[in-house]
């Protein structure tokens, strides 16, 4: 039944451009019975932001976990600036230039802002290993002014904070670090539109530095029209789309996700008979 | 929200107002920060207690008084700083009194039977007693049976082979003897002072890892966000497990030193049990949370004091001993309602 979810014309697969940084082909990924990931294929070019989009459940998730290393993938290769690319840990792919903003944020609600800006990358002392609190909340303060979020007072659990504030702190953790491949699980959940204008405008001023090169997981179609240079639609665990945001338009990924919804409901509504139905609506030109 | 409300756009925060706030954040400090609401209650239930036993019996305050009180809270005070760092994990350990009835037979074994002089013999009885710390944490963190289980399981085996290596009968502690106290039993639990000054000692030291160092930032990340945590980088099983072996190791530490300062040692799982309620309740008392993220070694010790003045002012007051248990479960229980107060004013009403 999954197989038949995606029309197989459709799915993307290996591409590469001259300038990639990060390239992943026919990653596969299944939890049990679960197929999160079936085949994808995906790359990504010096200095681009690329929007990721996709329904609940599509994958999108967990290709982020398996490019941070948090998750190992079933099958597939990737390479990171020409170099086979295996994370054995988060640590591992930040070592290599690999950061991550997860979608639960991984802050820690008992602990300060600045010990969760500077978590698992403390200061200490020398030559007795005590944090230098001083020196991370002066360079904690530096690095939200930098993101234009205002949090008042760095000495407070983040249990305290608007969800706003909260997303901004992981935001900023990310990319005050030395990693030139940022992942963003959507970044803009929590905001407020305010806040999320700021984090855009901050995606925006990194991709004019073009020192890093972005993936971002995005729901809000604008969003990824505002912000992207190009484009990737996972469904059911498959690559279906993958085209520069100049090139396509709101309509079209609308109508893709649409069709997959339709597609999806006659299968459901035909039982078994589901590949045959979906095969006839997959015929079918959006 | 309460983000930069009067600034126009994005560019430009205001620079005034946001110096002043983290000149204020400055100032208190995380050291202060953690010592200021979440040890108030129990400072002051400690106080009530001693000014109502000193005011209420005339013996309290002599210094024969106040010695007599020491081993009533010293050994509680060492265990309980293992003990929070566990809890802060967001565990427990029930195997620590197993642990304080188990390491000093070792020891006695390694002084008699293999013939190790008295220092050598004792760390090799505590590099036994982290290596039970080892294995809880390893089953906890790697396998992944509950701590609940898993230190439950240690305990009933421990105390199984206590008894069986020691037939069941008490022995004389090696280095201690009824005419004269030792150089070595001076110090490890012999002197009147000794157990006062470790766990003074240990307790200052670990505050200062926990507040002040990563294993201890790590020890809060992992209690308060396991997951979080693993995907900041944490690596959670190494800090679930080395918690776990400095618990392990302050309890047979503790156990030498009660040995010694018994001068036999005696293979009593039942007093055991005891030692381990009371370094529990010592932790739980000084404001430690069992769900995990916050908590603190002066806490615990301060805890730990309280429970020494109960138990003393008790006995002096000529109290039955049934009253003792009846107290200190109502200490517990006001301490527990208190704490979680304090919690959910210190983190913010919205959470946790």
């Amino acid at each position: 039944m999954a197989d038949a979810a995606v029309p197989l014309e459709r799915i993307v697969g290996p591409t590469t451009a001259d300038d990639d940084v990060l390239r992943v082909e026919h990653i596969k990924k299944s939890f049990g019975p679960i197929s999160a990931l079936r085949d994808v294929n995906l790359h990504l070019r010096k200095g681009e932001v690329l929007g990721l989009l996709g329904d609940n459940g599509a994958g999108k998730s967990t290709l982020i976990k398996i490019l941070s290393g948090f998750q190992k993938q079933d099958a597939g290769t990737m390479w990171l600036k020409g170099q086979p690319y295996a994370p054995k840990s988060v640590l591992d792919a930040r070592a290599h230039g690999i950061d991550t903003v997860y979608q639960d944020l991984a802050l820690i609600d008992q602990l300060t802002v600045y010990n969760n800006l500077f978590l698992r990358r403390e200061l200490v002392k020398k030559p007795i290993p005590f944090l230098s609190n001083r020196e991370m909340r002066k360079r904690a303060r530096a690095a939200l002014e930098e993101t234009g979020i205002d949090i008042p007072r760095l000495d407070v659990p983040v249990a305290r904070l608007s969800g706003g504030q909260r997303q901004a702190i992981a935001v900023a953790r990310t990319i005050s670090g030395d990693a030139d491949v940022i992942l963003l699980d959507e970044p803009l959940a929590a905001m407020g539109a305010k806040e999320g204008a700021l984090i855009l405008d901050l995606i925006a001023r990194l991709k004019k530095e073009g020192r890093v090169s972005i993936i971002m997981i995005l729901h809000n179609y604008v969003h990824v029209f505002q912000a992207c240079d190009r484009v990737s639609l996972i469904q059911d665990g498959v690559i279906s789309l993958d085209k520069p945001t100049t090139e396509t338009s709101v309509d079209e990924l609308n109508d893709i996700v649409v069709e997959e919804y339709r597609r999806a409901r006659l299968a459901a509504q035909s039982g078994n008979g589901a590949s045959a139905g979906a095969g006839q609506a997959g015929g079918t030109p959006a | 929200m309460a983000v930069a409300d009067s600034t126009p756009p994005a560019e430009a925060p205001p620079q005034g107002p946001a110096k002043g706030w983290a000149r204020r954040g400055g100032a208190l400090s995380l050291g202060q920060r953690f010592l200021t609401l979440r040890e108030g209650s129990i400072v002051v239930i400690t106080v009530i207690a001693f000014v109502y036993f000193a005011a209420s019996t005339n013996r309290f305050l002599t210094s024969g008084s106040l010695k007599a009180l020491l081993p009533y809270f010293a050994p509680y005070a060492i265990l309980a700083a293992g003990e929070v760092f566990v809890m802060i994990n967001a565990e427990i350990d029930l195997s620590v009194g197993a642990v304080y009835l188990f390491t000093p037979f070792i020891f006695y074994k390694l002084v008699v039977n293999v013939g190790l002089p008295l220092v050598p013999a004792m760390i090799g009885a505590l590099i036994v007693a982290m290596l039970v710390g080892l294995f809880n944490g390893l089953v906890v963190s790697v396998v992944g049976i509950s701590s609940f289980v898993t230190t439950l399981g240690t305990l009933f085996t421990l105390s199984g082979l206590t008894l069986i290596i020691s037939h069941a009968t008490q022995v004389t502690t090696p280095g201690t003897s009824v005419v004269k106290v030792g150089t070595f039993a001076q110090i490890f639990g012999g002197g009147t002072y000794s157990e006062l000054f470790w766990a003074i000692g240990i307790a200052i030291v670990l505050q200062l890892v926990l507040s002040f160092t990563r294993w201890g930032i790590y020890t809060v990340a992992v209690g308060g966000n396991r997951l979080g945590a693993s995907e900041a980088g944490v690596r959670t099983k190494v800090v679930l497990t080395r918690n776990f072996v400095l618990c392990a190791l302050l309890a047979g530490f503790v156990g030498i030193m009660e040995a010694v300062r018994a001068a036999t040692t005696t293979p009593d799982p039942s007093g055991a049990n005891v030692i381990l309620f009371q370094a529990i309740s010592a932790a739980v008392i000084g404001g430690t949370l069992l769900q995990g993220g916050s908590g603190t070694v002066i806490g615990a010790f301060i805890g730990a004091v309280f429970l020494g003045i109960l138990q003393d002012g008790l006995n002096l007051k000529g109290v039955s001993a049934n009253y003792y248990y009846f107290y200190l479960g109502l200490a517990i229980l006001i301490a527990m309602a208190f704490n979680t107060y304090v919690q959910r004013v210190r983190i913010g009403s919205g959470r946790g």
